[in-house]
Formats: C-alpha cells, sequence, structure tokens
C-alpha cells in the first residue's frame, strides 16, 4: 500500500493502480470516455486527465499509475476547463442528431454531457471530419460521422478477437475507424461477431436495421409470423426493460412476443436439442470411423457460432472440413417450422416468416448463405438481436414487468436444460457429453448436476478428458479410450487451437467454439455493456435454468423424440441431411 | 579485407592516410551535401575532374566530396587547401580556369571567391569570412574537411579513437561520467542530459537493450541531422557504439526518414565499411564488446520524432506515440530498455571522450555546454547550416553570421524549435540561444530550426501556416490534438480571412493552453506554441486583423486590394491611380487620391511612401515610384490650371473647432466641411501648414506649393484663423463652449535638449527651431563649418540648408553608421551629393567655447548587441575622444509637445506629454475633445497625421450623430489591367533633378518632377495586383 492524496484527501491504495482506479477506490468517479475497463486503456480521449502536482502537464488518470506521496486533484479549475474543453470539441466534430439516434438515452457522450458544463457550441464555421456510412453488410452498420475515434472497437477486433479488419486509416483529423483502404467491413475479411457494436460508446457501430422488416411482416395478414429466441436472450433480454444483468425473464418473453403478433413462439432450445442428436452422432461416426481405420477429420468442432464459421473461412480454409455440419440452431429450427411444422399445420412453406431473436450480429449474414436455402428459401427470414427485440417490446408499448408467464408453443418449444446452456462457454460441449456419454456407456453422466467443471468459466481455453469405461456392448471398441475435449470462446482461442491442428499437435477429438468471448451471453447483439460483472450474471442465470428444468438431457425431450418418429427418422439420416447439415466455403483472406 | 583490432591499426592508417595527403600540393575539397548537389555540384566536380586530367595534374590535386560546409546560399562550394581559398556558386566552366590559374599559375580566382555583399568586397580566405569565422565547429568537425565515403579519412581525423579507447580499459560508469561530466544535452530539442540518459537505461538489469538514433528531422527547414549523416556518418556510428557500450546494449537502430536517400546511401556506405574492417560486428578492437547498427526508414511522419512513436514505427506498427511514464529507458523497442538520441547528440560523443569534459565545458554557457548546430532559413541572406557555442546571442546568429535580413528589410521575429517552437521578437536579439533562456521566452530550442522572418510577414498568417502544418501531422490519436489543433486552424484561416470576431483571440488562447496542458505526446503539448507565442508578442496584429479588418504587413489577401495601399496609413487607392496615370487621366488619378488625402502635391514631394517598401515590383526590379507619381498628378492639375469642385453637403449647423493648421488639422477640417460642418481651425503662426511650412526647406517643398494646395481645402469652406493662439487668444473653455467638438492637432514643435554640457553655448541651435527660422527668413546666411547632430531628416534638411545659407563645411555628426540613419535614402545621397560630410559612429559629448561654440567634444561609438529591428547599439568608446572645430552646431534630435492652454489635470497625458485617445474613437478623456496626428503619437510623418486627421472627421461625424461616413465625391472608375504576359524587366523612370551646383546656393526645388511620357511609362510598371482573380 502507498499513501497518495486525493483533492487534498491523504488515502492508502495498493501499488501499482491507475489514478483512475485509486480514485474509484474511494469513492470518487473520474469521467472517462475512451477507457473500457479490463479492455481498453490507451488515454486517448483526455477526458480522464488530472492535475497532478509538480507535473507539467495533465494526465490521463486511465493510464498514469498512482505513486507514492503523489498529489492528485481531480477537479481543479484546469482540470475542468480541459475536460470542458474537449467534450466541446468533441461535440464539435460529432452530430447533433440525437434525437433520432438509436443510442439516444443509452448514449456515454450524451452521459458525459450530463455532468459536464459546456459552453456549446464555441465554434464557428467548423468541418466535420468524416461523414460515410458503411452498411454494405448484412450485419454490421459503421457511421463514421458518429465515431469520435475512441478506438475501443479497434482493441475489440485486434487485441480481443485477434481478427484485426479495422484500424485506423489516414491521420490527424482525417483519421477514420475502417478496414484497408476503406473498403466496406463486408469486402475485408470481417466476421461479423458484433464485439465493435457492443463496446461502442456512441451510435457510429451498429446492428443492421432488421425492425423494419419485421414490423412491416407483422402485418402482412399473408404471413404466418413465428419467432424463436436463442437460449441466451432470456438472460440479458431484461437488461433493455430495466432488469438487472442476469434476471430470466423467458416466461414474460413468450408472452411479449405473442402480443407483438407472432403466431408461433417457438424456442431455438428445441433445435439447440436437437443439434445435440445431430452434432452427438457426427462425433460418434467420426470416432467410430478412426477406431475401425478409416480416415475422419478429428478433433471435431462445433459450428453453431456464424462469426466463428466466418472466420475459420476466411482465415483456416484449410481446416474447414473439421467444422461439425450442422447448421446453427436457429437455422435448423426455421427449415423444420418451413417443412415439418408447415406439413403438420398445412400450410405452405412461403407463407411462414422466421424471425429469429438472437445475440448474435453474425445471425444476419448467416441466414443469407445460399447454401442453407431450401427450395430457394431461407431458413430464416429475419433475425434481430437482443437490443433490437428490446426496442421493439418498448415501442409497442408493452409493460413488460407485469406480464404473465407463458409457455413456448408446442411442439418446437420444448427443450431441455442442455440446451439453455448452448447460451454460454462449455455449454454447448457439457450438452453434448451429457447425452455421448450415456449413449455410449448406458449411464448418466457422473458428474455433481451434470457439470463438468473444467470447461466452465470464462478461461481462454478450457480442456477436460473423460475416460470411458464399462461402455455399453455396440461401444466395446471404445473401451477405455479417453475423450480429450477443449472449450474456447472468442476468436484468439480459436486461433490458438487451430494452430495446433495446423502443426499437427492437437490432442483434441472434440472442440467447442464460441466466436464472442464467454460465449452467446455476450454476443455482438447482447444489451451494451457486456462487462465481466454482466457476463458473469448471464452465466449464472443460464446455469440457474438449466439446473431448474426436469429435463437436462436432450436426447431424452420429448419433442425431439416425436420429431425423429414423425419426420426424420433417424439422426444423419436423408431428411437430417437436407434440412440440417450444410457445408462450408474455402473463403481466404480478403 | 585487414581488419583493425587495437588503437595501433587506426594509427597505421592515420598515416597512410596523411603520407597520402602529403604527396599532393593541393587538396580540393568540393561540398557534397544535398544543397550544393542540388545546384549541381557533381557537374563542376566532373569538369574540375576533367581540368585536372587535361593539364596532368592528378598527382598534385587530390580531389575530395566533403559533407556540407553549411554555406548552402552560395554552393556549390569548394575549398583549396592548403591556401584556405573559399570559391562560391561554381559553375562548370569555372573549373577549368581555378585549375589553370590556382594550381598551375598559383594564384586564386578572386572573382570566383566570396564576396560579402555588406562590406562590399571579395574576402577569399574561409577564415576571413564573417559567416565561418564565427562559428565553432565540433558537431560538424569533419563537414567540409573529409572525404565523407572514406573510413580512412574519418579515421585520420582520429575516428573510432574514441571507442578503441573505451574498448581498451574504461568501464560503463567511465564513460557515463564523462558524458554526464561534459554537461551534453539532447540535441533532438528536449535538452534533457545525455548521461544522466544513460544511467538510467544502464542501471536497468534487462540483458536485451537497444540504442536508437533518432534521425526523423522533421521540423520545416532544420535539415542538421541530414548534413552530419550525409557528410560524417562514422561520427554518429561512433557515438551510438559510445552509448551502446555505456548502457549496455549490442545492437543500435538508426530510424531515418526515407526523405533523406542521400544520407540513407551515405550511411549504408559506413556501415558496411565499418563491418568490413571489423569496427562493427563482434569482438570489437579484441575486447568482447559486440555491436551492430540496422537502419530503419520511416516514411517521414513528424509525430516520429517523438520517442515513442518512433519506437511503434521501428516495430512495425503504426507511428503513434503512447504515454509516457513509462520511458523507454524502461520499456522501449519490444518492451526492453532503450535509449535514444538524436545524430547530433551522438555527433558529439567522440569528441568529448577524445577530449575530455572539462574541455566540452568551454564551449557554451553554464548548464549549456557545447555548440549547438542551426540551419538558418526564411528571409535571412545566408541560409545555410552554421555550429556555434551555445549562448551565443540571437542576434549575433542572424546578423553577424547570417548578414542580417534580405532586401534590407527590417527584422520581426525569429521562429526557433520549428513548428512546436515559439517566436521570438527582436526585443530579445540580445538573449543567448541556449535550452533555459529560450524557454523563458516561451520558445524552444528544438532542433535547431532558425527561421527568421521580416517586417513583411504577418504573424497571423506565420501562425496559421504553423498550424496547418501540425495539423497536417497530428497523428489523431489523442482528441485535444486531432480535434483542437484543426479547430485553432480554422478560426485563425477565419481571420485571416478577415472573418474573425471578437472573442477568437481568448478561444485560441484557451484552446491552445488547454491542448499543451491535456495532449498525449510531445507534437500536442508543442503544437499550440506558436499560435501562444504569436499573441503573446504580436497581439495588436490579430487585433487589428478582427477588428479592423487590416493585415500590416500586406499577407492576408482577402483584407486589402494591394500591398501598397495597405501599407499607406492613409489607404489611398494606390493602383487605382497609377493606373489612371498610365491611362493619360491625371485629373482622375488627382481627384482619386483626394478621395483619401487632401494633400497630393504635398505627399508626392515628401511623404516616406512606406508603401514603395512593399511594392511587388520591387521583387522583379525597383518599387513604382509612387510619391513621384502622386506628385506627377497634382502638378499636371495645377500646371494646367483645372481648378477641382469639390462637393460640399450643405451646412448641417454643427461646428466644430480644429487646434493647429498642420497637416492632420487641415485633413480633418477638409473632410468635416465636406460633409457640411462649420470648421475654424486655430493657427499660433502667421502661416498654415504647420510643420509643412516652417519644418520643410523650401527646396523640397516650395511654399507656393504649400499655399496652393491649402488653398484648395479652403475652398470647401475652412476657415483658418492665423496668429490665434489658443491659451493666449482665446481660452480652451471658450473654444469648447463655442463648438460642438474640438480637434486638437498641435503637432510636436518644441525641440528636445541632449543633455550635453555647452549646449546652450551660442551659435548652437536646435533643429526644428533652425529650419523654422530658416523658412521664416530670420536665419539668411551661415558661415564657417557646420556641424549637425543626428540622423533623421531634420538633420539632413538642415544640413542642406545649412550648406545653401553659405556655410564653408558642413558635416553630420551620427553615432550609427549611414546605413542606420533613419533619413530617407534619396535625401542622404542628395546631402552628400552637396558636399556634406557624414562623420559616423561619433556622438558629442562635450561643447566648448566662450560664449559662442568653438569646439565639439566628440566621442567614438562601437557597435554591440542588437536593437529590436536588429541595429546594432551605439556604446561609447572609453579614451576615444576627440575634438572637431566648429563655427554653428545644430542639434536636430527630436521634438516634444506642449500644450500651454489645457489644465494639465484636466486631461490624461502620457509621460512624453502626447495625448492618450481611446483608441477607437479617438477621443481625449474630455468628452467632445478629439485628438491626433504628432500630439499624441509623437513625431511621425505627414502621411499618418493625414491618416489621423481623416480618421477623426469620420469619428466626430459620428460622435455628432452622423454615420461616419466622408463626402469623397463621385466614383471614378478605374481602367482594368491590360494583359500583359510579358514582363519586361525594368527599373524606374528618370525623373529631373537640378545639379549639385545648380542647386547649393539657393532653395529652388531640387526634384522637377517627372516628365509626362516618363510618368506613364513608370505608371505602367505597376504589376496591378489589386487585380487578382
Amino acid at each position: 500500500m502507498i499513501e497518495i492524496q486525493i483533492n487534498n484527501k491523504s488515502i492508502k491504495v495498493p501499488e501499482g493502480i491507475t489514478i483512475l482506479e485509486a480514485a474509484k477506490l474511494n469513492n470518487i468517479k473520474i469521467p472517462t470516455l475512451c477507457y473500457l475497463e479490463n479492455f481498453h486503456k490507451v488515454g486517448s480521449c483526455r477526458i480522464c486527465v488530472v492535475e497532478v502536482e509538480g507535473q507539467r502537464n495533465l494526465m490521463a488518470s486511465c493510464i498514469t499509475k498512482v505513486a507514492n506521496g503523489m498529489k492528485i486533484f481531480t477537479n481543479s479549475k484546469r482540470v475542468r476547463n480541459a475536460r470542458k474543453l474537449i467534450y466541446d470539441l468533441i461535440l464539435s466534430d460529432h452530430p447533433k442528431d440525437c434525437l433520432n439516434c438509436e443510442r439516444n438515452q443509452n448514449c456515454e457522450l450524451q452521459e458525459l454531457g450530463s455532468i459536464i458544463e459546456s459552453d456549446g457550441e464555441i465554434f464557428k464555421e467548423y468541418a466535420m471530419s468524416k461523414s460515410s456510412i458503411d452498411n454494405e453488410s448484412p450485419s454490421i452498420v459503421r457511421d463514421n460521422a458518429k465515431c469520435i475515434l475512441c478506438r475501443r472497437c479497434i482493441t475489440m477486433c485486434n487485441e480481443v478477437q485477434g481478427v484485426g479488419v479495422i484500424d485506423i486509416q489516414n491521420r490527424g483529423f482525417k483519421s477514420i475507424v475502417s478496414p484497408y483502404f476503406n473498403v466496406s467491413m463486408n469486402s475485408a475479411s470481417c466476421t461479423f461477431c458484433g464485439q465493435c457494436t457492443t463496446v461502442c460508446p456512441v451510435g457510429a457501430l451498429k446492428e443492421k436495421d432488421s425492425l423494419t422488416l419485421v414490423w412491416e411482416m407483422l402485418t402482412n395478414k399473408k404471413k404466418r409470423m413465428v419467432i424463436q429466441t436463442a437460449p441466451a436472450i432470456r438472460a440479458a433480454l431484461g437488461e433493455e426493460l430495466g432488469y438487472p444483468p442476469g434476471t430470466l425473464i423467458t416466461g414474460k418473453m413468450a408472452t411479449a412476443a405473442r402480443l407483438l403478433g407472432f403466431d408461433d413462439v417457438f424456442d431455438t432450445n428445441f433445435s439447440a436439442d436437437l443439434t445435440i442428436i445431430e452434432e452427438g452422432n457426427e462425433f460418434l461416426k467420426r470416432v467410430k470411423k478412426v477406431i475401425n481405420g478409416e480416415k475422419a477429420v478429428l478433433p471435431m468442432i462445433t459450428s453453431c457460432s456464424p462469426g466463428w464459421i466466418k472466420f475459420i473461412e476466411h482465415y483456416y480454409p484449410e481446416l474447414v472440413d473439421h467444422l461439425s455440419t450442422c447448421k446453427s440452431p436457429h437455422m435448423m429450427l426455421g427449415a423444420l417450422v418451413k417443412s415439418y411444422y408447415a406439413e403438420k399445420i398445412g400450410v405452405k412453406p412461403e407463407d411462414f416468416f422466421v424471425v429469429s431473436v438472437m445475440p448474435c450480429t453474425a445471425k444476419k449474414f448467416e441466414i443469407t448463405r445460399e447454401e442453407m436455402f431450401i427450395d430457394g428459401m431461407p431458413n430464416v427470414d429475419a433475425v434481430l438481436t437482443t437490443r433490437e427485440f428490446g426496442k421493439m417490446i418498448r415501442e409497442a408499448g408493452i409493460d413488460f414487468k407485469n406480464l404473465e408467464d407463458s409457455k413456448f408453443d408446442d411442439p418446437l418449444g420444448i427443450s431441455t436444460g442442455a440446451a439453455d446452456i448452448f447460451a454460454t462457454t462449455g455449454g454447448v460441449m457439457e450438452a453434448a457429453i451429457r447425452t455421448v456419454y450415456e449413449i455410449i456407456t448406458g449411464r448418466e453422466l457422473p458428474f455433481e448436476n451434470l457439470h463438468i467443471k473444467s470447461i466452465v468459466g470464462f478461461d481462454r481455453i478450457k480442456t477436460a478428458e473423460l475416460k470411458l469405461e464399462n461402455v455399453l456392448p455396440e461401444w466395446k471398441k471404445l473401451e477405455g479410450f479417453v475423450v480429450k475435449v477443449a472449450v474456447t470462446s472468442g476468436l484468439v482461442g480459436a486461433a490458438t487451437l487451430l494452430e495446433e491442428i495446423k502443426a499437427g499437435k492437437s490432442p483434441y477429438h472434440f472442440i467447442e467454439v464460441m466466436g464472442c468471448p464467454g460465449g452467446c451471453i455476450s454476443g455482438g447483439g447482447q444489451p451494451r455493456m457486456t462487462t465481466d460483472e454482466v457476463r458473469k450474471k448471464r452465466m449464472e442465470a443460464i446455469y440457474k435454468e438449466d439446473e431448474g428444468k426436469e429435463l437436462r438431457k436432450s436426447h431424452i425431450n420429448p419433442a425431439i423424440k416425436s420429431l425423429y418418429d414423425e419426420f426424420l427418422k433417424e439422426p444423419l439420416g436423408e431428411k437430417s441431411h437436407k434440412y440440417l447439415h450444410t457445408h462450408y466455403i474455402k473463403r481466404g483472406k480478403q | 579485407m585487414r581488419q583493425i583490432k587495437n588503437i595501433k591499426d587506426l594509427e597505421t592508417i592515420k598515416k597512410e592516410v596523411e603520407q597520402n595527403e602529403s604527396k599532393y600540393k593541393y587538396i580540393l575539397n568540393i561540398c557534397g551535401g544535398a544543397g550544393c548537389i542540388s545546384s549541381n555540384c557533381l557537374k563542376v566536380k566532373d569538369a574540375f575532374e576533367k581540368a585536372i586530367e587535361k593539364y596532368n595534374l592528378k598527382d598534385k590535386v587530390l580531389l575530395k566530396i566533403t559533407g556540407c560546409i553549411g554555406s548552402c546560399a552560395i554552393g556549390p562550394v569548394a575549398i583549396i587547401y592548403p591556401d584556405r581559398i573559399l570559391y562560391q556558386k561554381l559553375q562548370e566552366e569555372d573549373a577549368e580556369k581555378i585549375v589553370f590559374s590556382h594550381f598551375i599559375n598559383g594564384t586564386f580566382v578572386r572573382d570566383l571567391t566570396y564576396y560579402d555583399n555588406h562590406k562590399k568586397e571579395y574576402i577569399s580566405k574561409i577564415d576571413d569570412i564573417d559567416y565561418f569565422k564565427k562559428q565553432n565547429k565540433i558537431v560538424l568537425r569533419n563537414c567540409g574537411i573529409t572525404d565523407c565515403l572514406s573510413i580512412e579519412d574519418y579515421i585520420a581525423k582520429n575516428g573510432y579513437m574514441a571507442i578503441a579507447k573505451i574498448l581498451n580499459g574504461m568501464s560503463q560508469e567511465d564513460v557515463i561520467k564523462i558524458v554526464k561530466d561534459s554537461g551534453l544535452r539532447g540535441r533532438g530539442g528536449g535538452g534533457f542530459p545525455t548521461g544522466l540518459k544513460w544511467e538510467l537505461c544502464k542501471k536497468n538489469s534487462a540483458t536485451q537493450k537497444y540504442i536508437i538514433c533518432n534521425a526523423d528531422e522533421g521540423d520545416p527547414g532544420a535539415f542538421m541531422d541530414r548534413s552530419v549523416l550525409e557528410g560524417d556518418p562514422h561520427s554518429v556510428l561512433e557515438g551510438m557504439m559510445i552509448g551502446g557500450y555505456a548502457i549496455g546494449a549490442t545492437k543500435g537502430v538508426i530510424y531515418v526518414r526515407a526523405e533523406y536517400p542521400l544520407a540513407i546511401e551515405r550511411l549504408s556506405i559506413a556501415i558496411d565499411q565499418a563491418r568490413k574492417y571489423g569496427i562493427l560486428g563482434k569482438n570489437i578492437f579484441s575486447s568482447n564488446f559486440d555491436f551492430d547498427v540496422e537502419i530503419r526508414i520511416g516514411a517521414g511522419a513528424f509525430v516520429c520524432g517523438e520517442e515513442t512513436a518512433l519506437i511503434a514505427s521501428v516495430e512495425g506498427k503504426r507511428g503513434e506515440p503512447t504515454q509516457k511514464p513509462p520511458f523507454p529507458a524502461e520499456k522501449g523497442l519490444f518492451g526492453k530498455p532503450t535509449v535514444i538520441n538524436n545524430v547530433e547528440t551522438f555527433a558529439n560523443i567522440p569528441a568529448i571522450i577524445l577530449n575530455g569534459a572539462e574541455w566540452f565545458n568551454k564551449f557554451g554557457v553554464k548548464n549549456n555546454s557545447g555548440t549547438k548546430v542551426f540551419a538558418l532559413a526564411g528571409d535571412i541572406n545566408n541560409t545555410g547550416l552554421v555550429e556555434v557555442p551555445m549562448g551565443t546571442t540571437l542576434g549575433e546568429i542572424i546578423f553577424d553570421i547570417g548578414a542580417g535580413m534580405k532586401r534590407n528589410k527590417k527584422f520581426k521575429a525569429a521562429q526557433t524549435g520549428g513548428p512546436s517552437g515559439g517566436c521570438i521578437t527582436g526585443d530579445y536579439l540580445n538573449t543567448p540561444v541556449d535550452y533555459d533562456s529560450l524557454k523563458e521566452l516561451g520558445a524552444i530550442m528544438g532542433s535547431g530550426g532558425l527561421i527568421c522572418m521580416d517586417e513583411d510577414k504577418c504573424m497571423v498568417d506565420v501562425a496559421r501556416f504553423f498550424m496547418e502544418f501540425v495539423q497536417e501531422e497530428s497523428c489523431g490519436k489523442c482528441f485535444p490534438c486531432r480535434v483542437g489543433t484543426k479547430r485553432m486552424l480554422e478560426i485563425l484561416e477565419r481571420i485571416t480571412k478577415g472573418k474573425g470576431e471578437e472573442g477568437d483571440i481568448e478561444l485560441l488562447e484557451n484552446l491552445g493552453n488547454m491542448i499543451k496542458d491535456a495532449a498525449l505526446c510531445g507534437l500536442g503539448q508543442t503544437a499550440p506554441n506558436p499560435v501562444l507565442s504569436t499573441i503573446k508578442y504580436f497581439r495588436e496584429e490579430y487585433e487589428e486583423h478582427i477588428k479592423n479588418k487590416k493585415c500590416r504587413a500586406g499577407i492576408c489577401s482577402d483584407l486589402f486590394i494591394s500591398p501598397c495601399q495597405n501599407t499607406c496609413p492613409a489607404g489611398i487607392n494606390v493602383p487605382g491611380y497609377v493606373s489612371l496615370i498610365a491611362a493619360g487621366r491625371p485629373e482622375d488619378a488627382y481627384d482619386l487620391i483626394r478621395k483619401d488625402n487632401p494633400f497630393p502635391s504635398v505627399c508626392g514631394r515628401v511623404c516616406t511612401h512606406p508603401c514603395e517598401s512593399k511594392c511587388r515590383r520591387g521583387m522583379l526590379d525597383e518599387p513604382v515610384a509612387i510619391m513621384d507619381l502622386k506628385r506627377y498628378a497634382a502638378d499636371y492639375v495645377f500646371k494646367e490650371n483645372k481648378p477641382r469642385k469639390d462637393i460640399v453637403f450643405p451646412k448641417n449647423g454643427k461646428s466644430i473647432g480644429i487646434i493647429g493648421a498642420g497637416p492632420s488639422g487641415l485633413t480633418c477640417g477638409y473632410y468635416l466641411a465636406r460633409l457640411g460642418y462649420d470648421i475654424t481651425v486655430y493657427e499660433s503662426q502667421p502661416v498654415a501648414g504647420g510643420v509643412l511650412a516652417f519644418g520643410i526647406p523650401e527646396y523640397r517643398l516650395p511654399k507656393a506649393i504649400l499655399e496652393r494646395e491649402i488653398k484648395t481645402i479652403e475652398n470647401v469652406g475652412v476657415k483658418i484663423l492665423l496668429n490665434k493662439e489658443v491659451g493666449k487668444d482665446i481660452s480652451f473653455d471658450e473654444l469648447r463652449k463655442k463648438h460642438d467638438a474640438i480637434y486638437v492637432a498641435t503637432g510636436t514643435q518644441f525641440s528636445k535638449k541632449i543633455n550635453v554640457e555647452g549646449e546652450d553655448l551660442e551659435n548652437i541651435y536646435h533643429g526644428l527651431d533652425f529650419l523654422k527660422a530658416v523658412n521664416f527668413k530670420k536665419i539668411t546666411k551661415m558661415d564657417g563649418i557646420v556641424a549637425v547632430i543626428g540622423g533623421g531628416n531634420t538633420a539632413i534638411d538642415a544640413a542642406r540648408c545649412a550648406v545653401r545659407l553659405g556655410a564653408k563645411e558642413v558635416m553630420i555628426i551620427y553615432r550609427r553608421t549611414i546605413e542606420d540613419m533613419p533619413a530617407d535614402k534619396r535625401e542622404i545621397r542628395d546631402g552628400i551629393e552637396e558636399g556634406i560630410k557624414i562623420v559616423e559612429l561619433t556622438a558629442p559629448v562635450r561643447f566648448i567655447g566662450d560664449k559662442k561654440v568653438k569646439e565639439i567634444e566628440c566621442i567614438k561609438m562601437e557597435l554591440k548587441g542588437f536593437d529590436n529591428q536588429g541595429r546594432k547599439k551605439p556604446y561609447t568608446l572609453k579614451g576615444s575622444e576627440f575634438k572637431i572645430k566648429v563655427d554653428n552646431v545644430i542639434l536636430a534630435v527630436s521634438q516634444y509637445s506642449d500644450l500651454p492652454f489645457i489644465r494639465k489635470d484636466e486631461v490624461q497625458l502620457t509621460e512624453w506629454g502626447t495625448f492618450i485617445i481611446e483608441k477607437d474613437t479617438m477621443m481625449t478623456n474630455i468628452k467632445g475633445v478629439f485628438a491626433g496626428g504628432d500630439v499624441v503619437r509623437g513625431s511621425d510623418t505627414v502621411i499618418t497625421a493625414i491618416a489621423d486627421g481623416k480618421k477623426a472627421a469620420i469619428n466626430i461625424d459620428k460622435f455628432l450623430g452622423g454615420k461616419g461616413i466622408l463626402n469623397t465625391g463621385e466614383e471614378i472608375e478605374i481602367p482594368k489591367p491590360t494583359i500583359d504576359t510579358e514582363i519586361v524587366e525594368h527599373e524606374r523612370f528618370a525623373m529631373n533633378y537640378l545639379k549639385p551646383e545648380e542647386r547649393m546656393s539657393n532653395f529652388k526645388e531640387v526634384s522637377l518632377g517627372f516628365h509626362k511620357l516618363n510618368a506613364i511609362a513608370e505608371a505602367m510598371r505597376c504589376l496591378r495586383c489589386d487585380k487578382r482573380d
């Protein structure tokens, strides 16, 4: 501990922390703008400057470490004047269309304005530095005019995700955030993971709008409107509607969807269970082949995360055969709505309009992938992010907090706890093992609460080994086999595991990859901001949902059983192939 | 190739080089700096080689291409040793001439050697040239001497001896101690003690460390680093090796900008040579010290001069700075402890090691030891590189070495430290240039760029220029710099376009100080300096731009129609009337002048014509004779007897009293009368015209001409009451009761005493009293020897009157030199023609005589230091007293005003007795009483008095409820310029003058004016810069 003074008050703080952190520990919040706890500390906006006695210049508190005896002033005249002028400067290069900006009342720049005594417009005849809008991609819109160049998105793209599609182009006043040569993100090798959109403090980065289309379709009498919500929505949507992070609002969400006018309210969880059956069997098939001395590509890697899929297609195209051929769960559900369910209720497939509420921006791109079209039709017609869905409910004037709980519709609304945990890193793997282990041994996974502890949590790469003993006779060859699995979330971890595969050194048989750090609970379409604390809360909620369910293993989902009986017949069968599986494109870097 | 393993090996090579050189009779060094290369020195070199071959002198003459000598303005340059003769501005054809004459005949070619424009003589020996004489070369010690491509030549000058000495037993601590003791501070501009930096890095226990040479020289106009790299690359390598050894680094990186291809090429050659000799590599000088150097080429971003940005760039990242701390010495290149020093810093190191810290401390001043290289640029005569001891004054650098401003313009300011620096004004020419004094002035040393600016530079525009540069170079990372510099630039652009608003200066200051305070790196923290320092020293110019929409330097072209009009205090439309004369319409020209000045005949004769000093034609050949053309137009109108009928508005019933019928009072009366006011002018003298009537001799301004011009003023209704002294004949209070407003324009008619013993002796006159007496015919004769003390127009007028009154001998005693005399150059010339002797650098200390003056005891003056315009200041030279026999003395020093009619407790006056007025309204602290001209300004020019009179008329009209718009008659259509694609160079067309013998015994007007044809031709020389598209 060292002793410092903040605003003439002596305090003891741990060595090595920044002035900002020291102030926070002592209940002083220094205003910040570019700073993003744990992720982004570059000291570029200078809003957080403080006066340190003996220093010629003001110091950025977010990156200046405390030193013994330091005397810090956070509200001196010099500091307040600088803060105010910098704020005025930022505003002078920022559009003043707050009232019709989608970040209105959810904007960090606005929030700053509420605490800084700005002089308002002090400049005359000034130029704006940039104006271009990149809305070519199906997932992400980048409005350069609104960008304040805090560079958080760059840190997310380059350091957190390791993708590096965007960076600063040009210099000085002409600086912009953009892919190389200012090409569209759609032309660059962007994965559309959307992590950049989750950290943007203003309205410069956001998802491509699908709300307009969905509202439009809801008034189209000819369409049968189907909605499905991803596992991760139930633990995050609440934040858009005034609940604290980690509040589960599953039942109210289903009610709200009906109030909005959707005819069928399904749960992507259903198809998550289905994914386990298909993917589990695909894995076993590959393992069997290897045991029989045939060629099969291992490790197999999960394929539910479209940002991750686009990443491997761009950066490791030679390894796409490692991917499971399973479509992502909401695509499976969409495909089943327009086949199995259509048949069942006698509606023409083309009369459905399937809306997926997803924690993800890459899903908006995924539904446009032509290789997933069936009979010329997309599986899903529109993807709304959690943020968009929240806005939709607010716009509709639904008094969400006072809604009754209700259930998803049958049959595509029935799911097990295994499906819930698809929302979080490690969840798909755990769900798969719960099923695969039981298929092979005939026994339930022998862990407390069915959780595989070593793959739970936010570590970048998590691994587990599972020895198969006393297997069922048909799996005799697997007796004593040690299944090695790895789980990662975020694309830096994915790249690490892929490099191992590339080098022929991967010890794993099965790998789960989720494109966003922490999994879908902190997806690119989730409510802002996803801090570590928020992430943790959402994860806890998801496990709670799982543990609260009676059925917690995909293969015992009765609706899945009926689906196979009535329609699919068998896992990996002909129909599965048509409706539930896909292939990938070796895109390479652009 | 043989290896160099110890000091002996170095000495062997040194001996070989010396023996080889001793075989030649001459060594011909041709400057191979980039400046000389662009002026074609390589062709000159080829020509020399050819000639040497032709005359078979290959065994006699050794030709070398050397590094930059620094005198870039006179390149290509060659120096011949052992004679030390410097040849300048060489052309290919000169080579053979020099070879033949110098090498064969042994006589140097004088008219190809250095010519001193000031002294007007050839100075052939390099040691005698002021430019070189006052320099002291440590960093540039080998530039101009050794072959820049030869490692052997470097070794012959004790090169690599320092590192050899170190590796032969000196510890890291020993080296650091010497550097610390030497007091060497970082030459990149920050001035951080080099030894201390090394010590901090040395203390770090990391195994891998780096040493980086910052050769990303980005200041506009600065090129010392480039010159050292091009001219003496080995000195930098050796410096880096020493630094590397001291801190414990085995790897050095030189970060050079891509814009320096020649430096990169020569540096690469040097590195190769050193590697081949084993000087770079493993086990250097048989020690266990390994060291190698790598060149990294930067794309030339100004911000990469900033250490952390440079490191990022070397690492292959975008060149952007990060916050310090951590400093590179803790966490630098690739996260390892790193020392970054500038090229010049490294070049100093070997010399310090070899000669010791004490030796280095002998140069410079306290806490600022050694020398500094400066790049002189801008409006200075000798542009180029100079190396002087720290603490040399700015004046010495600019005037003694740099030979002052081009075209004899006045010095205005110098910008040090490039765009990050600040400007220094003439008031600080005697300030020693070192890190600490510059900082005190709000400027910085920077890398040593010294941009000199003359009176024709607009400081707002200068600030705008530098702001534009830093704004372009801002990396854009931190917000204050990215947006703030842009906003500052925009404000400056608005101001220079005449759209400045109240509050802009304060906003610039506020923004500037905030950016300095809050920006992330050194670039941003210094970016506002040029703006802040120009506001500090030239706030008035900013205010003029904003309030009066005026750019006094005539640079901001949106604010004026032409530089001449802009410079004229009365704002006369000069190109307008000049073009009317050219079009054969002298009457219209006369009328156009009178819109702004009712005294064309007077100003056509006695104006100080500041307009001509700004005439763009002056850049080509000679300024247009604007004043003489004005006289031509006026004379034409009177000669042809074409009376003008000025339109006068009907009487408005208000009455104005004007005290003093000088140029200011009459001008004010003229314009107010035309607006319909009733004007009465009270004049204490028996004639009207004030100083024009009694202070300017007849031969310059004939009475008749003045009278006819005053008549035109009386014609519009101005009543002049002569012999009517306010305070005596009429009281001031009475005057105030009688009139609605009063304009006081009494001028300064009382000569100042000079406070020298014997000043009250008989036959000692005061300048203005003397001229008055001559004009009023009170003195009609003067005998014997006349000495005039002073250097202004009054002194020349008095001296020339004395000649005309019959004096046997007339001399002017002046304490400075003729060049420094403030009098009109033409008047000085005419006076000398009439036999007046000018005794320069002399001042009176005592007048001796009994009753009548008989002798003046004088003292010689010497010039030392500088005044704020770059003139040297005179100081008495003790013991140099001498006596001059005289019969009459005229003291023409200066005048003051006295206001006997006003109670001194009633009115606010300055300590010099002049009025204090409210700047914008010209009103004194007494309501309705206005003042202008010399009584406010102190002794000034006729044209400013006229300008004040006009401005007073506007203000008085406003005060009395008018709009303040003068009645200047009908619009006069100004001819369009003819499209002249070819501008023929031609000096002024001649005017006629009386010859000295025709004029010396009488008071006839000396100048006879233009002949019509010459007037039209002269007027056609106008470039019409008022018409721009």
